[in-house]
């Protein structure tokens, strides 16, 4: 029995292929994400131990609790300093800071374009120092830097270059004293980095009295264990963590692997869309193939074969297509990571040489995902052939199966309800956010399962809906082609199923991203402060000077600026953090606009000391009213107690609503926020736009040349823009899973085809010409592709229906990008002509005399 | 009489070397326009090979075919269905229909295929000539097989062709519908003056025609005409 199924798979290599492509994706997909998470996580692993050495006790702020990995530490008192010389064993210690700034090329632009990051480093001597010299000498003026070696000989520059940084109090000019290698590396994980005397870094990084970290080496015969212990004591009541060298390179790097998680899981998300749409491919195939083989199976029935046989016969054949496709899968795998790593470097993210990471854990997840898929897929067929009489084997023509429809849409609604269920417990239940999500998935795929039970129903409408305007136009290929689709509507059901899936996500991302940009800019007319200019980061998210408002306040014909601020803050009696808004008072409130529950414009001049307001609508306000106090916890571990002076109605898509609104001065102080998100700039009445826009330009251009004016215009867009990325690599993934169900169509179209050798032989004998068989299969398959795109665009509105619903309170606002969508039928529609190709071609280059001898 | 179809010298070898097998060994024969032939002969005789190089189904290693005035030999792949479409009738013995098409959309299937329009008094004779003025829109799993084949034999003359071949036409049939078929086909030779070629292994179906071939090795061993009396 064994030997009949690899003969049997030998002698279907075209189509064991085919079957195995559709595993080989998603297991390439699983096994490719943990590769690249892997091969991430032991570079940074690697600088953050490099930046360890030499440092036997590590002195950071204390993050307060309730924060998560992305909020850094806090910075320290530098009088923290002396205390820690102070201690017994300590040989030296020393402060650092090490901060994001913007370092300039030569063409003045920000280096690594905003994909790798710019750091400022204060300069640190031996034993801890990390970067080791290979030109000049460490900055020993505040006029002097260093850079490091790939920023260096990246952008040309050389000792006794001049370097221009920007950071928080503006732009300043500093000489190259010296190129260095961080540790063997060229750089620090592809991040450029200046590094100035600590000063210098800290007036750079807004740190007054500040340090970000104390390294401390202990002398001779003081292990870093027992350092630490005394650190610790001599520090006891200061808000700082004492961790040892090797337990804070160990910290940085489970920081960014908390991070990477979040990449991890959203790969694996899309990898598991390929798997389970995958799983429809395979499913077809092998019922597509028991159907067949009916005569053949039942002959080895009659031969004495029991059912049990035939079942293993299945299911043996499955497990070596799934474990063979894993295997493949596997070694993709190692080509996507790769791929991706390019795309990393490409953008500027140059990863330290490590090579591909390939733990033991991969390769078990992509081999029993592979293997288990597949056999799984391919149960209910191999049930189904337990079923063939022995007495099939002696009668005339194939016998199609008709099994209990009833009980199949029965099932299907069931189904369909619960997927709609776990889709609404995740929308509105109260579950946190990870599981919500996890229940929504659930859901939708349920959903999908419940939609391709159905879809032999929908089939027939369907057929009709798209196929009887191809009749229309090709007269008598499209009837035949949609007759064709009707001859097995489940066959035809489950390959548009898999197609379906891909399809609606493509379309609910459309939906959702077309509703997200319409939010934006409703958001940005509707409760952006008015004025005629906004002015932001180049890099639009990077905080920048507060300076910059003071100047941009003195450019003639300005008349005013207000300035926002973000932070988060941990509330008492609350889960997660709460945003934070910064806001500037005195004239510049009358700028800022927003919808009240409680209060007026005027309120927010009245904040005074301890005033807040919060958002109504959304988290921590629901419920609240003027006169209670909130107790927050800042990311400096301050806590602080806040007086409700009002209350906004506005949601997360407006400015200022979705959390806390609170002056900037007290951003300042208690949160150490200190550069603006963005500076909204008032002309006065009169004022030329056009040159007073110059005058602002200009003013930025030599202080703050990281900052940029935009109009409101040039903001929606630029905000916009900031979507695309995103988007293209969802759209790039989901793709994948399409061309997943690409393989299916392929699959199904030459399996048809191919059961209808003897007939197409007879219409070719009678005159049907090849181009007329071709374009039979072509419609086909574009027939069975549209009936999926259909099914696929209705599921992805009623996703987005219904999973913006708690979104419109926050200010969400559905809108349906109507030609995407028809763009996205006409895709499906050439998706179609393309499946059709190879099957096409087969069909009408059969030797008419030998189809008709086919039995 | 001039021939409508005729074969001169026509050879067929399949494979090479020492397994060279040749199923047609210099024939040459012509078939006069409104002739019923019948062509028999053992398995292997070379009949079918015969029929499929007449029809263009299958290319000759030497001879030519010539049908309606037009040699097969030079015409591309292209121009061969177009022939067959427009000049030659087919019935098979099984599969002769498309199971997603009513009986009269099959019947019209070749004029369909070429985009003309059927000539509604000529479609309706057919019909009504093979019987089945009750069933055209019914599906061919709702006929019998003796209707099956008899809407093979109308789709076969739906559009005028120069000849006819049907391959063993009642091979697959009862006594009762092998005799339907056998009298439409006679019916059509002489009612509407077509030309029609038969191979059959079936010595009755063989009487009704007028001229009976008989093939063995590749070669024509007997070319006589049947005497009316045995038909």
């Amino acid at each position: 029995m064994t030997r009949y199924v690899f003969r049997g798979l030998g002698a279907r290599k075209l189509r064991t292929a085919l079957t195995a492509l559709a595993v080989v994706l998603g297991v390439a997909m699983i096994s490719g994400t943990y590769v690249l998470t892997d091969t991430i996580d032991k570079a940074f692993s690697d600088v953050f131990q490099t930046a360890s050495q030499g440092v036997d006790v590590s002195v950071t702020g204390a993050k307060p609790a309730g924060f998560g990995s992305d909020q850094t530490s806090p910075p320290i008192d530098e009088s923290l300093l002396p205390k820690v010389q102070a201690v017994d064993g300590v040989r030296v210690a020393e402060a650092g800071v090490f901060q994001q700034v913007s370092i300039r090329n030569k063409k003045g632009d920000s280096i690594g374009a905003g994909g790798a990051p710019n750091f400022i480093s204060s300069n640190s001597n031996p034993p801890f120092n990390a970067f080791r010299y290979v030109e000049g000498a460490p900055p020993r003026t505040a006029d002097q830097t260093a850079l490091d070696q790939k920023t260096a000989d990246d952008e040309g520059f050389k000792v006794g270059d001049k370097v221009t940084v920007v950071g928080l109090p503006g732009a300043k000019t500093y000489t190259v004293s010296g190129v260095a290698k961080f540790g063997t590396e060229s750089s620090l994980a592809g991040a450029s980095v200046a590094i100035t005397t600590l000063p210098e870094a800290q007036r750079m990084a807004g740190y007054q009295g500040k340090v970000d970290s104390i390294s401390v080496a202990g002398d001779d015969g003081v292990g870093p264990t027992e350092l630490k212990t005394r650190v610790a004591d001599a520090l006891r009541g200061d808000a700082v963590t004492v961790r040892t060298g090797k337990e804070e390179a160990d910290r940085q790097a489970n920081d960014l692997q908390d991070q990477l998680s979040f990449l991890q899981t959203g790969l694996l998300v899309f990898a598991g869309i390929a798997v389970f749409v995958g799983a429809f491919v395979i499913y077809n195939t092998f019922s597509i193939t028991v159907a067949q083989r009916t005569r053949e199976l039942a002959l080895l029935r009659t031969l004495g074969a029991t059912r049990r046989q035939v079942l293993r016969s299945i299911v043996l054949e499955a497990l070596v297509v799934g474990f063979g496709a894993a295997v493949i899968g596997l070694l993709g795998g190692l080509l996507i990571a790769q791929g991706l790593q390019a795309l990393f470097k490409a953008v500027g993210a140059d990863l330290p040489d490590t090579g591909s990471v390939i733990k033991s854990r991969t390769i078990i997840v992509a081999l029993v995902v592979g293997t288990v898929v597949t056999v799984i897929a391919s149960l209910a067929p191999a049930l189904r052939s337990t079923r063939i009489a022995p007495v099939v084997a002696l009668r005339e023509g194939l016998v199609e199966q008709r099994r209990g429809g009833r009980i199949r849409t029965i099932i299907a609604v069931l189904l369909a309800v619960l997927g709609v269920a776990l889709l609404l417990i995740g929308l509105f239940g109260n579950t946190s956010g990870g599981s919500a999500a996890a229940l929504m998935g659930l859901g939708a795929l349920v959903v999908f399962l419940a939609v391709a039970m159905l879809s032999p129903i929908l089939v027939r409408p369907l057929a009709a809906l798209v196929g009887r305007p191809l009749q229309a136009v090709f007269g008598i290929t499209g009837r035949l082609a949609r007759e064709n689709t009707l001859r097995n509507p489940g066959r035809t059901a489950v390959t548009a199923s898999a197609l379906m899936i891909g399809v609606a996500l493509v379309a609910f991302v459309a939906i959702f991203a077309a509703g997200l940009r319409g939010s934006i800019d409703k958001s940005v007319d509707g409760t952006f402060p008015s004025g005629n200019l906004i002015v932001v980061n180049q890099d639009g998210f990077t905080p920048i000077s507060e300076q910059a408002a003071t100047a941009v306040r003195d450019v003639p014909g300005v008349d005013n600026v207000a300035a926002v601020r973000f932070a988060s803050a941990k509330v008492q009696g609350d889960t997660g953090t709460t945003p934070v808004i910064g806001i500037d008072t005195g004239a510049a409130t009358s700028l800022y606009k927003a919808d009240w529950k409680d209060g007026s414009a005027a309120t927010l001049g009245q904040l005074g000391d301890d005033g807040v307001v919060v958002d109504s609508n959304s988290g921590v306000g629901k419920g609240k009213k003027v006169g209670d106090k909130l107790v927050l916890t800042t990311p400096t571990g301050e806590q602080v107690t806040y007086t409700i002076k009002g209350l906004l109605d506005a949601g997360d898509f407006s400015l200022l609503g979705g959390g806390i609104v609170v002056p900037n001065d007290r951003l300042s102080r208690d949160f150490n926020v200190k550069g603006d998100a963005f500076i909204f700039v008032d002309f006065a009445d009169g004022a030329n736009p056009a040159q007073t826009r110059a005058a602002v330009d200009k003013t930025l251009a030599t202080r703050f040349p990281n900052a940029e004016s935009q109009t409101r215009n040039e903001f929606k867009d630029s905000q916009n823009a900031q979507l695309t990325p995103l988007l293209v690599l969802i759209y790039v993934l989901l793709a994948l899973s399409v061309l997943v169900s690409l393989f299916g169509i392929v699959n199904t179209l030459a399996l048809s085809t191919y059961e209808r050798t003897r007939e197409l032989g007879m219409m070719r004998a009678i005159g049907t010409s090849r181009r007329q068989v071709r374009s039979i299969v072509r419609q086909e398959s574009v027939i069975t592709s549209l009936i999926g795109a259909v099914l696929g665009v209705v599921l992805g509105v009623l996703f987005a229906l219904l999973i913006s619903r708690p979104l419109a309170d926050e200010g969400f606002t559905l809108t349906f990008p109507i030609l995407t969508l028809i763009l996205l039928l006409v895709l499906a529609a050439l998706f179609g002509v393309l499946a059709a190709i190879g099957p096409a071609r087969r069909a009408a280059r059969l030797d008419v005399l030998k189809a008709l001898a086919y039995e | 009489m001039t021939d409508i179809v005729s074969a001169t010298d026509l050879r067929r070898r399949y494979g090479d070397g020492e397994a060279a097998v040749d199923a047609l060994d210099g024939v040459t024969v012509g078939f006069p326009r409104g002739a019923y032939t019948a062509i028999m002969g053992a398995s292997g005789s070379g009949k079918s090979t015969l029929m499929h190089c007449l029809a263009g189904l299958d290319s000759p290693t030497g001879g030519t075919v010539v049908i309606d005035g037009v040699e097969l030999g030079p015409l591309s792949d292209a121009k061969l269905t177009e022939l067959r479409r427009d000049k030659v009738g087919f019935i098979f013995q099984a599969f002769n229909l498309l199971p997603v098409l009513t009986a009269e959309e099959n019947l019209i299937l070749p004029l369909t295929l070429a985009g003309q329009k059927p000539d509604d008094g000529w479609v309706e004779q057919l019909i009504q000539t093979v019987g089945l003025g009750d069933r055209r829109t019914h599906r061919p799993s709702e006929l019998s097989g003796g209707q099956q084949q008899r809407v093979a034999v109308a789709r076969a003359l739906v559009h005028k062709p120069a000849v006819v071949f049907a391959d063993e036409p009642t091979g697959n049939l009862d006594s009762k519908a092998s005799a339907e078929v056998l009298n439409l086909l006679r019916q059509a030779v002489d009612e509407f003056g077509q030309t029609v070629v038969m191979v059959t292994h079936d010595p009755d179906a063989a009487a009704v025609a007028d001229r009976l071939i008989e093939l063995a090795d590749g070669r024509i061993v007997r070319d006589e005409a049947v005497v009316a009396a045995a038909r």
